[in-house]
């Protein structure tokens, strides 16, 4: 059958997640809210996992196969959510390839192009894999643009993110190494600042805190004006996929370097509100398989 | 894997077998399978099947069950491309696709990684409890069904004190209920589980409780005495013991244990509860002299590294009266010859 | 206390000494008191930034000397004593940072975390120890758990293959039973080495170092002149006398200590460490030593009082390395009415 007159009859693009978890099935439940997505499989490793119940009680297909599960069945999904691990998204991102998916990337395997939605949306959307970077990232990174934007010969950039204990389990605690390296990569590429750095405190006071991240930015003969500007014109971008991110402090100069403190209060949607970092990620994600969905269909409906 | 890995591990069985192939006899012709089947015990059986199968013509057919199939696939050509040795990937959680016609299985799925035990409790928990029961469930449905053997661990009695010669079978004590014993904890309430099984649908089950091991197949990653010595030694380091070296363990060698376990799978009355490991203790203090001694030139042993305020010293061994008695099953490998085996293929598979 | 009982001293004089200078310690400065401590027979002298590999930065402060040169610098002054360093996972990496570190010829590695995360520290133990590097694991901020809290955590470290865990009172908040007590619970529930690390906020360090070697802890760290955050840590110079008192052995050359602290005092330190009101209140409120600094600054700045910022930070039970929030509390601060008005 025709793919686009397939695509035609349908409303909304159809979404696979590989990955039970927690950012599966918070995407999982994302997804469903969306008006241009819905979900063809969720799949993971263990079928009596929280994610595979809450997906079986949405009455959303499940699959413990893997990789195999979408080879079997290519038309389940036009869209791929890789929520494994890097080293799965290596294995995946080929098969993927080769079947056409468009493959959003939550791991730091990094293959495809860093994705920001409130950034970059545009070059995206010709890509087939794209990656989120990580959660204190999509923190950061609007602001690094912004000050690489508007400031003349930004030197540094380090950004420290501050998360609840409680919204980091054993996955985000042992790939810290991961996180630092993919997030500076991040802040180097979207800010053109000479030397980046990422650091991640995690705080177990109760109640719990929210993702709270702070931007540092070393720069020749700072423009507050400038960036204060321009700073308000992303943030209102962001906030249109991540309506709890917030600039709480800043832009200021405190002791010779620019300090904008950003934070950001989560959905709730699967996990409890304190975890924006889960949230900003995933948010970004939705934001960007919905603008391919909405960019497929409309070029569906046009073009034929 | 390297071929003259391949042979020494095949030696080893051999050496095993000589003259203890006919108290095996119930395998001849029948289908094993082994559930966590790619992990050390698991890949010891298969190579002490391989053995039966080619030196002794007992024609097993053994299907491992493991969430890791492909990599063990990947790692071992040499077992897994056999024709009488399946692989099915699985989480032991969900044994959706199992073998109906099995006679035999024997349950060896769990992380014996502490690190994994101390950062992810739940999981570990999840895997042992759920995936026993999932186990316990499926083996209903398994018409042919002889014996079901379960692999537990000499930890589920607690901890043992410094005087004890030996953990009996029928020792009193439990762990703490507390998250740094969840491994023993979860263990314990899994033989649990076996013995509902038991009394609820008549399952054919028993159990074998394993101290520590050695041989090859035993990732040298892992934070025990005996794998880290072994890697200090191969990586030119100095070998490294905590405290005083004065803590007691036993080892007992990857072939012994593959044949303890299916002799006590095969000959086991139900409900029997068994002790698998070395009776025959030795201070880490020796096992590192002892490990020192296979390389050229010997690294140097640092004791005391960080050492201790209360020179109190544990001990964990196994009183195997019970598998001596009633089995016939003593250690065939003396620990010696097993460090020696030991640090010969890794450095054979290294080189 | 028993008789001519062996404690091993870890000197973090070049680490912990550095938040009270701003990290600003030079090259010549390592060279200089690791030969004098190298001299004295000190066994493990630890050197670095305040918040130990790879966390030179805006948020904690830049270090004048490169971890690289730092590290080289002291590997060559010293023959006896051992090279140590101190790692948290989340400031440093094993590839970027630890790696390098161990190539220089670093013996010693502790891995630290907030006392309640130990689970971050697994792969950085992990990758020392395969290294062939004698590995501790550190919890800091020790008075934020209970006893038996820290023993649990404790013993995911020990499962890491850590051949010790140090806890250190990072806040000085500690008194001698509150250290007596959590030693006594490390030393009967692990079957590693225990070591303490104090503060003097309370005036307690001394005392602490001595209950806890009684209680059977076998490490115990120190500073020369106590050269070290906020009110300065154990006065190591004085440990070594009191031990010697006590009837513990050291196998430091009390003499040379003696000239070390001085080498210390002179040379190091723009003031010998006393204990400020701030730090009077920044041990009562449980925060982090390592915040004078910038507490100090960012009080003028905002024009609150830097107390009630210890107090607000301590209510808010904020970790070391958020150093950002201090912004953030005199910013609220700042916007209240000040106390005394109508």
């Amino acid at each position: 059958m025709n793919r686009d007159a397939v695509i035609q009859a349908k409303e909304k693009l159809r979404v696979a997640i590989i990955g039970s978890g927690n950012i599966g099935t918070d995407l999982l439940i994302k997804v469903g809210r969306s008006p241009h997505l819905e979900c063809g499989a969720f799949i993971g490793r263990n079928l009596s996992s929280s994610g595979m119940m809450k997906a079986l009680s949405l009455g959303v297909p499940v699959s413990a196969e893997g990789i195999n599960h979408i080879i079997n069945n290519p038309d389940c999904c036009d869209i791929v959510f890789d929520a494994t691990s890097a080293k799965s998204h290596f294995e995946h991102a080929p098969i993927l390839r080769g079947l056409n998916k468009r493959v959003i990337d939550m791991t730091p395997a990094k293959i495809g192009l860093m994705s920001v939605p409130s950034v970059n949306m545009a070059d995206c959307l010709n890509e087939f894999n794209v990656n989120m970077v990580t959660c204190g990232g999509q923190a950061s990174i609007p602001v690094a643009y912004a000050i690489g934007q508007t400031q003349s010969d930004v030197d540094y950039i380090e950004v420290v993110s501050s998360i609840s204990s409680r919204s980091a389990g054993p996955a985000t605690r042992q790939n810290l190494d991961e996180y630092i390296k993919t997030t500076e990569d991040g802040l180097k590429e979207f800010s053109g600042a000479r030397r980046t750095k990422a650091i991640l405190n995690l705080n177990p006071a109760e109640p719990c805190v929210d993702m709270q991240t702070t931007i540092f930015a070393k720069v020749k003969d700072p423009d507050i004006l400038k960036l204060t500007e321009r700073l308000s014109e992303l943030v209102k971008s962001v906030c249109k996929y991540v309506p709890g991110y917030e600039i709480i402090l800043g832009p200021i100069v405190e002791n010779d370097r620019i300090v904008v403190m950003v934070r950001v209060r989560g959905l709730g949607d699967y996990l409890p509100a304190y975890a924006g970092n889960l949230d900003i990620i995933n948010c970004a994600a939705i934001a960007m398989a919905e603008e391919y969905a909405q960019v497929t269909l409309n070029a569906v409906s046009k073009g034929n | 894997m390297k071929q003259e890995c391949q042979e020494r591990t095949r030696h080893d069985c051999m050496r095993v077998l000589e003259g203890r192939d006919n108290a095996l006899e119930p395998l001849r012709k029948s289908e094993l399978v082994v559930i966590g089947g790619t992990g050390f015990v698991g890949t010891w059986i298969a190579e002490m099947v391989a053995a039966l199968n080619d030196a002794y013509d007992f024609g097993i057919k053994l299907t491992l069950i493991s969430r890791s199939a492909d990599q063990f696939a990947n790692r071992l050509p040499h077992l897994a491309n056999r024709s009488d040795i399946s692989l099915i990937k699985s989480d032991v959680r969900q044994l959706g696709q199992f073998p109906a016609n099995a006679d035999w299985v024997i349950h060896a799925a769990a992380n014996p990684d502490v690190r994994t035990h101390a950062s992810n409790p739940l999981d570990t928990a999840s895997v042992i409890v759920d995936g026993t029961m999932s186990v316990m469930r499926t083996a209903e449905r398994l018409g042919r069904l002889q014996k079901l053997l379960y692999l537990s661990s000499g930890l589920v009695c607690g901890a043992q004190s410094v005087t004890a010669n030996g953990i009996a079978e029928n020792e009193q004590g439990a762990p703490v209920p507390d998250a740094s014993f969840m491994y023993p904890n979860a263990k314990r309430f899994a033989e649990t589980l076996c013995s509902a099984a038991r009394a609820q649908s008549r399952t054919p089950v028993l159990v074998a409780r394993p101290f520590s091991f050695i041989g090859p197949y035993q990732s040298l990653d892992t934070p025990w005495a005996q794998t880290t010595f072994l890697s200090d030694a191969l990586r030119g380091h100095q070998i490294r013991v905590k405290g005083d070296g004065q803590v007691v363990r036993s080892y007992l060698y990857g072939s012994d244990a593959a044949y303890w376990f299916l002799r006590i799978l095969t000959a086991g009355e139900v409900g029997d509860v068994v002790n698998v490991g070395s009776p025959t203790g030795i201070t880490l203090q020796d096992l590192a002299k002892e490990v020192a001694k296979n390389f050229e030139p010997s690294p140097e042993i640092m004791f005391n590294t960080a050492p201790r305020s209360t020179g109190r010293s544990a001990k964990l061994l196994p009183d195997t009266t019970h598998a001596q008695n009633v089995y016939g099953l003593t250690v065939f490998t003396p620990l010696e010859e097993a460090i020696k085996l030991t640090a010969l293929w890794h450095r054979l598979q290294n080189n | 206390m028993n008789p001519t009982q062996e404690i091993r001293i870890s000197d973090p004089t070049l680490r912990d000494g550095n938040h009270a200078i701003g990290h600003q310690l030079s090259a010549e400065n390592i060279a200089a008191y690791c030969k004098a401590a190298d001299a004295a027979g000190v066994p493990i002298v630890e050197v670095g930034h305040g918040n130990g590999l790879g966390a030179s930065s805006l948020q904690l402060g830049e270090a004048k000397t490169p971890d690289h040169i730092a590290l080289a610098t002291a590997r060559e002054n010293m023959n006896r004593s051992k090279l140590g360093i101190h790692v948290i996972p989340g400031f440093a990496t094993i590839e970027r940072d630890l790696k390098p570190a161990l190539a220089l010829g670093v013996d010693v590695v502790r891995v630290a975390s907030h006392c309640s995360e130990a689970d971050i520290c697994e792969r950085h133990i992990g990758f020392s120890r395969n290294e062939g590097a004698e590995v501790w694991g550190c919890l800091m901020m020790s008075h934020m758990i209970s006893p038996s809290m820290l023993l649990e955590q404790a013993r995911k470290l020990e499962s890491y293959g850590a051949e010790g865990v140090v806890f250190m009172d990072s806040s000085g908040h500690f008194m001698p039973e509150d250290v007596r007590v959590r030693v006594d619970t490390l030393v009967n529930g692990l079957g590693i080495a225990v070591g303490f690390h104090g503060h003097n906020n309370l005036g307690l360090a001394i005392a602490n170092s001595v209950a806890a070697a009684d209680a059977g802890a076998t490490l115990i760290d120190g500073c020369a002149r106590g050269f070290g955050a906020g009110a300065g840590n154990t006065q190591l110079e004085v440990l070594v006398a009191v031990f010697e008192r006590l009837k513990y052995s050291t196998g430091i050359d009390f003499y040379k200590m003696l000239d070390a602290a001085d080498l210390a005092e002179q040379t190091l330190m723009k003031e010998i460490p006393t204990i400020k009101s701030v730090s009077v209140v920044s041990g009562m409120a449980g925060v982090f030593s390592g915040f004078m600094k910038p507490v100090t600054r960012i009080a003028k700045e905002f024009d609150v009082d830097p107390r009630d910022i210890f107090f607000e930070l301590g209510r808010r039970k904020i970790v070391a390395g958020q150093e950002d929030i201090i912004l953030e509390v005199a910013k609220q601060l700042a916007q209240q009415p000040k106390k005394g008005n109508p």
